[in-house]
């Protein structure tokens, strides 16, 4: 598996398929928020262990975020969610879900839990019902809160070699507010995914 | 058996399970009427079923916060979409004693919990579920780790004998001040100061005294300044003071009146009898033609050897 490619067909039909399940969340945090949210547009990549970090860096010029990671399992698919929130998103954030008063770290994470369970589940399930299947979620663990991109990920010490990441960049229109989800799913999710899609696209 | 037989024994193990999960199942109408409450419930709350189905939740637990909750649960049934909870965002939901009364360490039980819609046949929300995790060990050990953490940062900032800031960390300090004074209305100040003749008390009395008599004068100098100011230790005899805000004159009167503080000190060594020393000072403000910190040093350093040159004891303003 290690000369593994990743074709273009599953490349383009896992975007297509992503566009789907995010436009859903897209809609969803917009009906939160009263607000529109910019659709994006997914990347797929296949990442060397190694190129996680740089793609992280990658995503924010800004060096403080908070973040988010939550997992999920299901019919032989697995992988981990993780929303990273630009640190100056909140106070805007702040303002469109009415917290009044000052922006306290506690309100930070209350709000960065609610985007998450939006944002993560959401897509998760648009994209478990377009591949008829169910995932399990786990609970959702703080990253870190006002952290280095660079740390997010730097304590992970699991043996993982390749992971299939769908990078979908939100914001929203005429608010300072931008975070990225980022979909990684498993090396040896690849094949199982990729005979689901070509179930669904037949 | 019939049909109805094996639908009845397939509802009672399912039931059966539900009941003994060791993990709390709370499912609530959209008016908050409890529907559902397992045994873990009834065993940590110490609410029987016959108490809670049925009841309004508020009226049961008076202190779950009516406005978080009813906002969650509303983006829960509006968007049909799970929510999850963590015990950093929230202790817990109910608050529940630990679970290990004897040996644990935590009040109460941290909680995680997962907000679940349900549905009925025609898709619609009609009741909330609530799981309720215990996670206190391991909220606990997270809690201890990130108090370690800052124990051991606090700990890498301090010079061991002194317990002033060590030269890195003061040295670190000193630029973030150099970086403000350049927009900063206010003048800063440094001092640096010596012990006049330390090497020969070492000498004369062993190094120990001469340790002991470091630490009386790191305590004249904590007792001297105000709480703004950032002491440090450079080590050796060596100390240095930032006084953010403080104009020279400033600086040099407190720099007096710290000469002064340790000329009146008298340390009780138990080896070598009472002991007394003086220190000769070097005080310099901010200037603009300072390029970098280290130039800002320099400058109060060199007045600290024209007061060693004047005789000791003494204050020099740069």
């Amino acid at each position: 598996m290690s000369d593994y490619q990743l074709d273009d067909e599953l490349r383009d039909a896992l975007r297509e398929v992503t566009n789907v399940a995010m436009g859903r969340a897209a809609d969803l945090l917009a009906r939160l928020l009263d607000t529109y949210v910019v659709l994006p547009i997914p990347v797929v990549n296949l990442l060397e262990r190694s190129e996680l970090n740089m793609a992280l860096s990658s995503l924010r010029s800004v060096s403080s975020v908070s973040a988010v990671c939550q997992g999920f399992v299901g019919s032989r698919i697995s992988g981990e969610a993780l929303l990273i929130f630009n640190d100056t998103s909140f106070a805007d954030i702040a303002e469109l879900t009415s917290y009044s008063g000052d922006v306290t770290p506690e309100i930070e994470l209350e709000l960065l839990m609610d985007i998450a369970n939006i944002l993560i589940g959401a897509c998760l399930k648009g994209l478990a019902e377009q591949l008829d299947l169910t995932f399990s979620q786990g609970q959702p663990v703080l990253l870190g809160q006002h952290v280095n991109i660079e740390d997010l990920v730097r304590n992970s010490s699991s043996g993982w070699q390749r992971a299939l990441t769908v990078e979908i960049p939100y914001r929203l229109e005429g608010h300072s507010v931008d975070c990225d989800l980022l979909l990684l799913f498993t090396e040896d999710s690849i094949n199982v995914l990729e005979n689901k899609i070509h179930y669904l696209m037949e | 058996m019939s049909t109805a037989d094996s639908n009845l024994a397939e509802f009672h193990w399912l039931m059966d399970v539900l009941q003994t999960i060791d993990v709390g199942i709370l499912v609530v109408r959209l008016d908050n009427r409890i529907l559902a409450w397992n045994s873990f419930m009834e065993n940590h709350s110490g609410i029987s079923p016959d108490d809670a189905i049925d009841q309004d939740l508020f009226e049961v637990f008076p202190d779950l916060p009516r406005e978080w909750f009813e906002h969650k649960s509303r983006t829960v049934v509006q968007l049909k979409n799970r929510a999850f909870t963590t015990w950093e965002q929230r202790p817990y939901l109910l608050r529940f004693k630990n679970n290990r009364p004897i040996t644990g360490s935590a009040e109460f039980m941290y909680q995680n919990c997962t907000f679940i819609p349900v549905t009925n046949i025609r898709g619609e929300v009609e009741s909330l579920c609530i799981i309720i995790y215990d996670v206190t060990d391991e909220a606990i050990n997270k809690l201890e780790q990130q108090r370690t953490n800052a124990q051991l940062k606090e700990l890498s900032r301090l010079d061991g004998l002194t317990g002033l800031y060590n030269r890195s960390y003061w040295e670190k300090q000193l630029e973030q001040e150099f970086r403000r004074q350049k927009r900063a209305v206010q003048t800063t100040s440094l001092i640096i100061f010596d012990i006049d003749h330390f090497k020969q008390l070492n000498d004369i009395n062993g190094h120990l005294a001469g340790d002991h008599m470091l630490r009386q004068v790191a305590d004249v100098v904590r007792k001297t300044i105000r709480t703004s100011d950032i002491p440090g230790r450079f080590g050796g005899e060596e100390f240095a003071l930032i006084l953010p805000d403080t104009p020279p004159d400033d600086a040099v009167r407190l720099a007096e009146r710290l000469r002064e503080q340790v000329e009146s000190l008298v340390v009780e060594d138990e080896q070598a009898g009472p002991l007394q020393v003086t220190i000769s000072l070097g005080v310099a403000g901010w200037h603009s033609r300072y390029e970098r910190h280290q130039d800002w040093m320099v400058e109060a350093d060199q007045a600290l050897y024209r007061s060693k040159a004047a005789g000791r004891n003494c204050v020099t303003l740069a």
